[in-house]
């Protein structure tokens, strides 16, 4: 009798249990859930897994290349994850910001020394003690761009020369014979001409409406003459030789008697886009478009430089590294995964620029392929110093000649432009 | 809800059915309380919380499309302000071509470039003659055929407001169209540069758009913002009709003026409040059920005990009375089943005693009527004997006729049972004239008696048969000494009746009172008969005990209750 009562005591409460449960919880009262996870899910890797940071300028399909590279390595190197940081145009901004905040990726893409090398570790040490990156085997001029003040602060990860392009088929169908190695401006301005047709929005070149001007040296190294001086202190007299003004003066000239039309400017398709659709015959670039041309269907040539007269004519190189930052923690794991960046696994992944390694172009014979020789050809001629390496203050003058150019091909002559640039920019070189 | 009034309600006819209504009454009422309440409470809580959450959700929602908008009209004034200062005069309106004019752009640009951050899509500054400064990716012509973009822009502020739209004037055919917050300005200022161009800024829209996609998705609300001549900037798809009912949150951007609304159907609102009705319902009904089921198992097991004992009274009423009921437990149910039974058992031995006493009366009486003469001969015939004697001249012996006829008088006078006291003793006063009429004065009577205790009642006949032992068993020729004491001891009489006769031997007092004992010869018979009318009168623990020792005298007790004698009829206890 007892034990009957408690039972029925038992169900009251259970079910007065029930009825107060299912009032607090079916309410889904909206306070904030518990956390999801471990409290340590966080960015950081757990203490089994090692994470190298990896800044890239690159964007689509060669960042894409570069993430297999990366998922390669830790294959190679289990608990190790590489964490691919794209940061596309914000790149400078970005990386001088993890600088600041020292908080910077361990490794990343490099090109300008002058502004970075101070935050960035000298590698002379490294690439002496281990004999496996084959320090030899590199295109020795590639070191060249890496080296500030006598120390190594990239190793090159790719390069490139540039070339003509020329769409073969506008040539046929102008009956005009596909152009070849020496030939001169001359010779290219009157193939220009000949293949340029306003009626049909049909033009022999394209002329860029905002150039780089670290592309634009091989032209005025070419006509004899540099942006400034070997020792890096003068400009006078080089940035506005008549040498320098000639060779700008080209492209303004070609845009203005309508051999050659201006692109990528304002609403303007870039000059590659319009090389693809088959509007411009020769289009001025280094490796890069070299795929989407392709795939675009154009069946492309490529050959060296124009020569001005009586000149040899010189190429420029532009040219990507791989550095790692002072700050980094994990400098030895780092070294190992550049040294993967530039073995010749990853070198062969690797489609937008051309391979650092000789050994990687004899394999695959690249420098006997007709569309790649040029390349080569034009990396023989590269020996000349950019500007930018010569004078840590060029940024600054790089402005006024930005401005000076961009005068010329809307119409400008180029020795004013030229003379008010190195007048604008002296200050910056006292 | 007392009892009674329960009882008014519905006449309950079995215990079961009592016990079952308050036991429901007592789970039910603070069951169903308790869960209204809870349900009460807790649904009044979540819905305010949820109103409380819906307004917190609208207002950061309407913080966070401020904050895009003052952002975006910040950057606005920023190039306005810019613009303003005397050495932006030569921005011109068409693409510069002159070195300083260049500069001069550059400089426009990188200023514009500045302004970016990481939410920013665009920014321009759209001549009238479609030349632009900004990003090199703007195509204006299909700009300009935006529906937005011809808008007429408020002539106060120069501000048009294009609300969200995809960006598909970019030229960069890589990247993929997508939704953005636009806000085109005129430039108006009379000294600056550039008048009558117009500023666009555009800020991706994702993160804003998925975050009204989460909130419609939370709240299931209907978002609406509209700008103040009532253009729709953004609606929820698919649109509701609107209910007079709706619970409407509403905010106004302080930025442009927009207004932000999020509607949500009542039904949707009291949604959540419904489940916790639902859900407490369900709970309730269950534990009703429950709670009437341990209730009808508890009582029918409480009440079959009661009414098996009812049963077995009932049986025992019909007569039945070898019944009994079974003891289960120690409880006060288990208490009334043993007292049932013992109490029947009572009945039982009580029945039978009745019995015995009721068959000992007949017997009794059947030989009353077999001793029975008819009084009137016997009157009669000793009328004519003292007739007889008188006329003989024996006087003693009519004497000996008038006590005789008074004592048969008492004795075959049987309407009363029970005599007073004061009678039967007179009675005794005849029989021993009788006796004085034949041995001679040889014997003495002492007698002691209270006046007072003559009125109490005793068996008819009782203490003559004694006297007439005493005479004829004790006494030879009538001589010795006889005593009588009655007394009153509590509520009892206590008679005492002394002899200094012969006595009895003590093997015939063994025997004396045993009435199923062989009877040798006669004598014991009366007293045996007195023992016997006090046991059927009083109960078996009253009539005689008989003392005594071979020639020193017999002494007889007699002890019975006090009963007056009323002419009512009926005795009554004192």
């Amino acid at each position: 009798m007892k034990k009957k009562w408690s039972m029925a005591l038992a169900a009251t409460t259970i079910a007065t249990l029930l009825l107060t449960a299912c009032g607090g919880g079916g309410g889904g009262t909206s306070e904030s859930g518990a956390p999801s996870g471990s409290p340590a899910a966080s960015g950081g890797g757990s203490a089994g897994t090692q994470t190298i940071r990896f800044a890239t300028w690159d964007t689509g399909d060669a960042l894409k290349i570069e993430q297999d590279i990366a998922k390669k390595f830790e294959e190679s190197h289990p608990g190790t994850k590489i964490q691919v940081e794209a940061y596309a145009d914000g790149f400078d901004q970005k990386l001088a910001a993890g600088f600041g905040a020292t908080n910077p990726p361990d490794v990343m893409y490099m090109w300008d020394f002058p502004t970075y090398h101070q935050s960035l570790e000298p590698l002379d040490g490294y690439v002496s003690k281990d004999a496996s990156l084959k320090v030899d085997d590199f295109y020795s001029g590639l070191f060249n761009y890496g080296k500030i003040e006598g120390k190594l602060y990239g190793i090159p990860a790719g390069f490139t020369s540039r070339v003509v392009y020329y769409n073969k088929k506008l040539f046929d169908e102008a009956k005009i014979p596909y152009p070849k190695d020496g030939w001169t401006w001359n010779d290219f301005q009157a193939i220009s001409a000949k293949l340029s047709d306003k009626a049909k929005k049909q033009y022999g070149f394209g002329v860029r409406a905002s150039n780089d001007t670290y592309d634009l040296q091989g032209f005025v190294w070419s006509n004899g003459s540099s942006f400034i001086s070997d020792d890096g202190k003068k400009i006078d007299g080089y940035m506005n030789s008549k040498e320098t003004a000639q060779a700008i003066q080209v492209f303004g000239d070609m845009v203005k008697n309508g051999s050659a039309v201006l692109v990528g400017g304002k609403g303007q398709q870039s000059g590659e886009d319009i090389f693809k659709a088959g509007k411009i015959a020769m289009w001025e670039s280094g490796i890069w478009p070299l795929e989407s041309f392709k795939t675009a269907g154009i069946d492309v040539g490529t050959v060296e430089m124009p020569a001005f007269p009586g000149k040899p004519v010189k190429g420029v190189i532009a040219e990507s590294a791989l550095s790692i930052a002072k700050d980094s923690k994990q400098k030895d794991l780092a070294w190992e995964f550049v040294k993967f960046y530039v073995s010749d696994e990853a070198i062969k992944m690797r489609k937008a620029d051309l391979p650092v390694r000789v050994s990687v172009v004899n394999e695959l014979k690249l420098d006997q392929d007709p569309l790649y020789k040029p390349f080569y050809t034009m990396l023989e001629r590269s020996d000349n110093t950019p500007a930018f390496l010569l004078n840590a203050k060029w940024n600054e003058v790089n402005r006024q000649l930005s401005a000076a150019v961009e005068a010329v091909v809307q119409g400008s002559d180029a020795q004013d432009a030229l003379n008010q640039a190195v007048k604008d920019s002296e200050r910056y070189l006292k | 809800m007392t009892f009674r009034s329960l009882k008014r309600l519905f006449p309950f006819r079995s215990m079961r059915a009592k016990l079952l209504v308050c036991f429901l009454v007592v789970t039910i009422i603070p069951l169903l309380t308790l869960g209204a309440l809870s349900y009460y409470q807790s649904a009044k809580m979540v819905n305010s919380q949820f109103g409380k959450y819906g307004e917190n959700a609208v207002a950061q929602l309407e913080q966070q499309t401020s904050s895009y908008l003052s952002r975006m009209k910040q950057t606005t004034e920023a190039i306005n302000s810019y613009l303003l200062d005397p050495a932006r005069a030569d921005l011109g309106n068409v693409a510069p071509t002159a070195y300083q004019e260049i500069l001069d752009k550059n400089d426009f640009e990188d200023f514009l470039k500045a302004l970016h951050t990481d939410r920013t899509a665009g920014i321009y500054v759209i001549t009238r003659s479609g030349y632009f400064y900004g990003e090199n990716n703007l195509d204006v012509a299909k700009l300009e055929r935006t529906l937005a973009w011809g808008a007429e822009s408020d002539p106060a502020t120069g501000e048009n407001w294009l609300g969200f739209y995809v960006q598909e004037h970019i030229v960069d055919a890589g990247s993929p169209e997508r939704p953005v917050l636009g806000l085109a300005v005129s430039i108006n200022n009379p000294y600056g540069a550039l008048r009558g161009s117009k500023i666009l800024v555009e800020e991706n829209a994702e993160d804003l758009l998925r975050a009204f996609r989460l909130f419609e998705r939370d709240t299931k609300a209907h978002l609406k913002i509209t700008d103040p001549k009532g253009r729709v900037i953004y609606e929820t798809q698919p649109g509701i009709p609107p209910g007079d009912r709706d619970i409407v949150w509403k905010k106004n951007l302080s930025a442009n003026d927009w207004t932000i609304e999020a509607r949500l159907p009542a039904r949707d609102f009291f949604r959540s409040s419904g489940i916790i009705r639902s859900n407490t319902v369900m709970a309730a009904a269950a534990s009703c059920l429950l709670a009437f089921g341990f209730a009808y198992l508890f009582s029918s097991r409480f009440t079959a005990r009661i009414r098996r004992l009812k049963d077995s009274m009932q049986k025992v009423s019909f007569g039945k009375l070898h019944t009994r009921t079974k003891v289960e437990a120690r409880d006060e149910l288990g208490s009334l089943d043993i007292s049932f039974n013992s109490m029947v058992e009572g009945i039982q031995s009580l029945v039978r005693e009745v019995e015995r006493t009721e068959a000992l009366k007949k017997e009794a009486e059947l030989r009353a009527f077999h001793y029975q003469i008819n009084p009137h001969l016997l009157f009669n015939t000793l009328n004519s004997i003292q007739w007889k004697a008188r006329l003989a001249g024996a006087e003693d012996i009519r004497q000996m006729l008038y006590h005789l006829a008074m004592v048969l008088e008492g004795n075959l006078e049987i309407t009363q049972e029970l005599v007073p006291l004061g009678r039967e003793l007179r009675i005794i006063e005849h029989y021993l004239k009788i006796q004085e009429v034949r041995y001679g004065p040889v014997f003495r009577y002492e007698l002691e008696c209270d006046e007072s205790l003559k009125d109490y009642l005793i068996p008819r006949m009782t203490l003559q048969p004694l006297f007439e032992n005493i005479f004829f068993h004790g006494f030879e020729d009538g001589k010795g000494g006889i005593r009588l004491t009655i007394r009153e001891a509590g509520s009892l009489l206590q008679l005492v009746l002394t002899d200094n006769g012969t006595g009895i031997a003590p093997d015939k007092l063994k025997r004396l009172l045993q009435p199923d004992a062989k009877r040798k010869g006669k004598g014991g018979l009366g007293v045996q008969n007195v023992d016997q009318k006090f046991k059927l009168h009083y109960g078996p623990q009253y009539g005689l005990t008989v003392q005594s020792r071979a020639g020193q005298g017999t002494t007889v007790m007699i002890q019975w209750p006090k009963k007056e004698d009323n002419r009512n009829g009926g005795g009554k206890h004192d």
